[in-house]
């Protein structure tokens, strides 16, 4: 039994390599992480490429790299493993540092031209993620803006009409909305930093909103000692200390806010995905209707909301760089930058795709648009700060927030070891 | 037969004795019973209910309003079936190499004296020690410098890299107790090469350690995660085990969670069912425990 | 050389191969790496260059890590000894003849075909605070009014901890299999008429079990408790996946402080350090292992 099944996949294999080298002229592989509908992604991808064939006549290869596997399989491809020849990345400084000039991202200086009107097409805080060093990378493609999001019912079940506009009235909400039961086991938490497990990006809101920076334009310097930064870290932990209205484990990790906000156990979300919409809506039908997605509240100086994206350039060693720019200038089209906002669930990097009707068709959208104008770039411009922002213990500032939140420890001693550590980290 | 006869002759059995270990017995049994199934259980149920179910505070012990809609979707979110083929071909060839190469280095090993065997011995257990992490890259290298990324021969290589150290040890250990030398000695004064002796006589008297030797190779690289998503990740040639990794999201939740376990429920089926089939080998039957001094 | 000498050259081989390839490369590899700079970042430019052991002193250095090591050594020994115990206790039930035992047999061996990460998903789920089944159970019967905080409870007993023990349940959980197996095909050389003559003797069950099964079994139960020590000490993926080593550092393990390290901090050189100390560790087993066995008679 199992001689012929040997014999079916030597014989697959041989085919395998008999087809890929009749088709050398000029296909392209192209992988990208899945997206939040799933179900359509590779389907519209294929529309796309299909589209894309008829145009140009290049040929694409789609492999998706899951989730779970892509850090490993992108530090891989920054150290001379096999790669693709474009690619929906993300944090292009980190892998460029540690590709240096042989492996990982490739810039695409040359074909600059090919984009006149990038700077008036895109959003000026996405375009950071695709230039560095003065180098030009690829084109942002999506965007990940995090907003607010509440529960209106139980909101309305003790007498709020909207959501906080402040940090003031985040404590006041979060406090009416705490629920206890006999036993101090805890019913219902007012407020919860954020949604995802990377609870360094609960942090910084709250730094930008205070006025905060964490590093100068050339990424050299540390800008963390100062009183934004004790604004910030104190609000997050009279939160949990003070007022009682977050979990106090909601640090460690497998701390997984969908679930109970789900079941109506979390009041607001400070820092929520804007994916979390699309999830929602499509895997919680029964709970529609209860809740609502609002801007950030007003900090101290700003109300900044968190902002990240993704990017599709070209990798080193790759051959079909030029190939590889039409299909970028393909998918930068208008209409087909929103398909990818459509089947991803994410954000567009263009007011153009933001503006269309798939971005207004339900409230949540509304609000996220409206969020992408308080938004503040996550990506800092060092190499570094994928080390220093990894959401561990003992990256700089997880051990920051972990000392000061939770543990309570003296806030400026915290800081200003917070700070050199920062520091020592920039100058690797 | 020396330790059978220890024993205090005027300690008698009473009934009540042999009855409470008994019930004690089937009590802490059936604890560790729990213990084992409670995740299966939980994985099996959740596979019936739909997302918002499978969240409830408090937990629903019983699906509510059970549906195979989970299993549906798990196979249109991910070539399923597909994926449990590569899986399965995968494994059965890691087990099928790795028992044979194990088994022959295990028998030399065990009941031959040869210069460099010490050595060899040491060489095998060394590999042991280190943790898989840090294997990672000097292995990825190694197997793309051969041209074998992507490939299936690539990871049945590496998993049968992996295996073998362990599976020497255990075969050595059960070689060394399984079989008087006498049976040996007979069959070559019986004119019997090194070889015949091994195939005829030691093997089919070993069948439980290389049964239980099978179903570890097989099961490791059914399982494994890590090396699959590294060193196979094209398209449809994917483990079953990277397709279920596909689930999680970029904030490292698992969406569709109904549908994950479905996956996960379908995922384990082959194994156990394959087990189903070895098991006769590795308890009662065969084996031929009863040799009389 | 002679005929036989020369067939278990021949029937070593293979196996000698791979395992130079896959595992003794890999290891120098990294070793190598250890007692050199390599921080990822900076290596293209900076290339990495000898430093002999500096990069062991940093690692001991950080207080975190020597936590780490002597947190590695109560998991294992928590771990390989609670999960063997049961083993034995489950592997003579199996062993044993009854009706409906091919249906028990399967029930206990199925932790075995979930998947090390799809088990830690699910347990998970099954410990976090508010969202666990059991604490629901607990608390619907009475036995405790507060949830029990399985994975984040950072209030200790000297080095124990309550997410140590939860984390110490799983790993049991998902090596008991295993062991069971392994310990099967042990005890399937135990000849009958040894209980037999015991039994005539007048021992009960207990006694046949201290006096006849492990005696018997010492050969098997040596090299398991060896390999599974070693495999212990560089346990990564249960800790990793369910509490990364928190709360606090309380369940932090040496593979994984080594991954975090190299893969998110990107320095492979202190990574290697760590990966080092577990080698060293792994290697006073063996050696153990090593004189244990060469006590035994070989041809």
């Amino acid at each position: 039994m199992k001689k012929s099944r040997c014999a079916a996949s030597v014989a697959a294999l041989v085919a395998g390599l008999a087809f890929a080298g009749a088709a050398n002229s000029q296909t392209i592989e192209f992988w990208t992480q899945h997206y939040a509908d799933k179900l359509n992604w590779n389907a519209a991808i294929a529309e796309l490429i299909e589209d894309f064939e008829a145009e140009s006549g290049i040929q694409v290869n789609h492999e998706v790299v899951p989730w779970s596997a892509a850090f490993q399989t992108w530090l891989t491809v920054a150290r001379g493993g096999a790669h693709p020849d474009c690619a929906d990345m993300y944090w292009l400084h980190s892998f460029s540092a540690i590709g240096g000039d042989q492996y990982g991202p490739m810039p695409i200086n040359e074909y600059r031209d090919e984009f006149p009107t990038l700077e008036q097409d895109f959003y000026s805080g996405a375009l950071r993620d695709v230039i560095w060093q003065e180098d030009f990378y690829g084109i942002p493609w999506r965007g990940d803006i995090r907003a607010m999001i509440y529960r209106t019912d139980v909101a309305a079940e003790v007498g709020i009409a909207g959501p906080p506009e402040t940090w003031d009235e985040i404590i006041e909400y979060a406090k009416k909305m705490t629920k206890r039961d006999e036993n101090g086991n805890i019913e219902r938490w007012g407020f919860a930093f954020g949604s995802a497990s990377n609870v360094v990006s609960w942090l910084l809101p709250y730094y930008w909103q205070a006025g905060g920076e964490m590093m100068t334009e050339d990424g050299k310097t540390a800008t963390i000692d100062n009183d934004a930064m004790r604004a910030a870290l104190s609000f997050m932990r009279d939160l949990i200390w003070e007022h009682e209205v977050v979990n106090e484990d909601s640090m460690e990790q497998g701390f997984d806010a969908l679930p109970l906000f789900v079941n109506g156990k979390i009041g607001i979300i400070g820092s929520a995905h804007q994916a979390w919409g699309v999830r929602l809506d499509r895997e919680y039908p029964e709970i529609d209707g209860t809740w609502a997605m609002a801007r950030s509240a007003m900090g101290p100086d700003n109300r900044s909301s968190f902002s990240g994206a993704g990017y599709i350039g070209v990798l080193r060693g790759s051959e079909n760089a030029k190939e590889c720019v039409e299909w970028m200038k393909f998918l930068s089209r208008d209409e087909n930058m929103l398909r990818l906002s459509k089947a991803s669930g994410a954000v567009g990097t263009k007011p153009a795709v933001m503006g269309s009707d798939f971005w207004s068709d339900r409230p949540w959208k509304v609000i996220v648009g409206q969020a992408l104008e308080d938004a503040h770039t996550s990506q800092h411009p060092a190499p570094a700060w994928s080390s220093i922002a990894t959401p561990k213990p003992g990256a700089v500032l997880f051990d920051l927030m972990y000392d000061t939140i939770i543990l309570q420890k003296d806030m400026d001693a915290a800081i200003a070891k917070a700070q050199e550590r920062m520091q020592a980290e920039l100058t690797r | 037969m020396t330790s059978a006869t220890a024993f205090p002759v005027a300690k008698s059995r009473t009934r009540a004795g042999d009855a409470l270990t008994k019930a004690v017995i089937y009590i802490a049994l059936a604890m560790m019973l729990v213990y084992l199934l409670l995740p299966v259980y939980w994985m099996i149920k959740s596979s019936f209910q739909s997302n918002f179910e499978i969240q409830r505070i408090p937990p629903l012990w019983l699906p509510a309003d059970p549906t195979l809609k989970p299993y549906e979707n798990a196979g249109l979110l991910i070539p399923m079936w597909r994926y449990i083929y590569n899986s399965l071909f995968v494994s059965a060839m890691t087990a099928f190499i790795a028992s044979g190469i194990s088994c022959t280095a295990a028998y030399v090993l065990a009941r031959f004296r040869f210069p460099g065997a010490t050595l060899i011995l040491a060489l095998i257990l060394i590999t042991q020690l280190v943790p898989p992490i840090t294997r990672v890259f000097p292995v990825y290298f190694l197997i793309q410098s051969f041209g074998m990324l992507n490939t299936y021969s690539g990871l049945i290589f590496a998993y049968v890299g992996f295996s073998v150290p362990f599976a020497v040890l255990l075969l050595r250990g059960y070689f060394q107790t399984s079989c008087p030398p006498e049976l040996e000695e007979a069959a070559l004064m019986d004119g019997c090469t090194y070889f015949s002796a091994f195939w005829r006589v030691i093997l089919p008297v070993s069948l439980p350690g290389i049964a239980a030797v099978t179903i570890f190779t097989f099961l490791n690289a059914w399982n494994d995660f890590l090396w699959a998503s590294l060193l196979l990740s094209s398209g449809e040639m994917k483990t079953i085990q990277v397709g279920i990794g596909e689930f999680s999201t970029e904030g490292g939740s698992t969406e569709y969670q109904n549908a994950f376990m479905a996956a996960c429920v379908v995922s384990t089926l082959p194994a156990l069912i394959l087990f189903f089939f070895v098991q006769r080998w590795l308890v009662g039957g065969l084996t031929a425990g009863a040799v009389k001094a | 050389m002679n005929e036989k000498n020369i067939f278990c050259y021949i029937m070593v081989a293979p196996a000698l191969i791979i395992t130079m390839l896959l595992g003794i490369y890999p290891m120098f590899a990294s070793m190598f790496i250890s007692f050199r700079t390599y921080d990822l970042l900076n290596v293209q430019e900076r290339g990495s260059h000898w430093v002999g052991l500096r990069n062991y002193y940093t690692v001991f250095a950080d207080e975190r890590f020597v936590q780490t090591v002597i947190q590695t050594i109560l998991f294992t020994v928590l771990a390989v000894g609670i999960s063997v115990a049961m083993g034995l206790f489950l592997a003579q039930i199996i062993n044993a003849r009854f009706r409906g035992l091919a249906v028990l047999r399967t029930l206990i061996l199925v932790p075995w075909f979930v998947p090390p990460a799809i088990a830690s998903v699910i347990w998970i789920w099954l410990l976090n605070t508010d969202l666990s089944p059991i604490n629901s159970l607990l608390r619907d019967m009475g036995w405790t009014t507060r949830n029990i905080r399985f994975l984040t409870d950072s209030s200790t007993w000297g080095p124990i901890s309550i997410p140590m023990l939860a984390i110490v349940a799983v790993r049991v959980w998902n090596g008991l299999p295993f062991i069971i197996i392994f310990l099967l095909a042990g005890l399937q050389s135990v000849p009958k008429d040894y209980y037999e003559a015991a039994e005539i003797d007048g021992a009960n069950i207990v006694q046949k079990f201290i006096h006849v099964t492990l005696p018997m079994l010492k050969p098997v139960l040596l090299i398991l408790l060896a390999l599974l020590f070693m495999g212990g000490i560089g346990h990564f993926e249960m800790n990793f996946i369910m509490t990364g080593g928190g709360p606090r550092n309380l369940t932090n393990v040496m593979a994984v402080y080594a991954y975090n390290q190299g893969f998110l901090f990107f320095k492979f050189d202190q990574a290697a350090a760590a990966s080092g100390v577990i080698l060293m560790m792994s290697s006073v087993i063996c050696v153990f292992y090593m004189w244990a066995q060469s006590r035994d008679n070989l041809r």
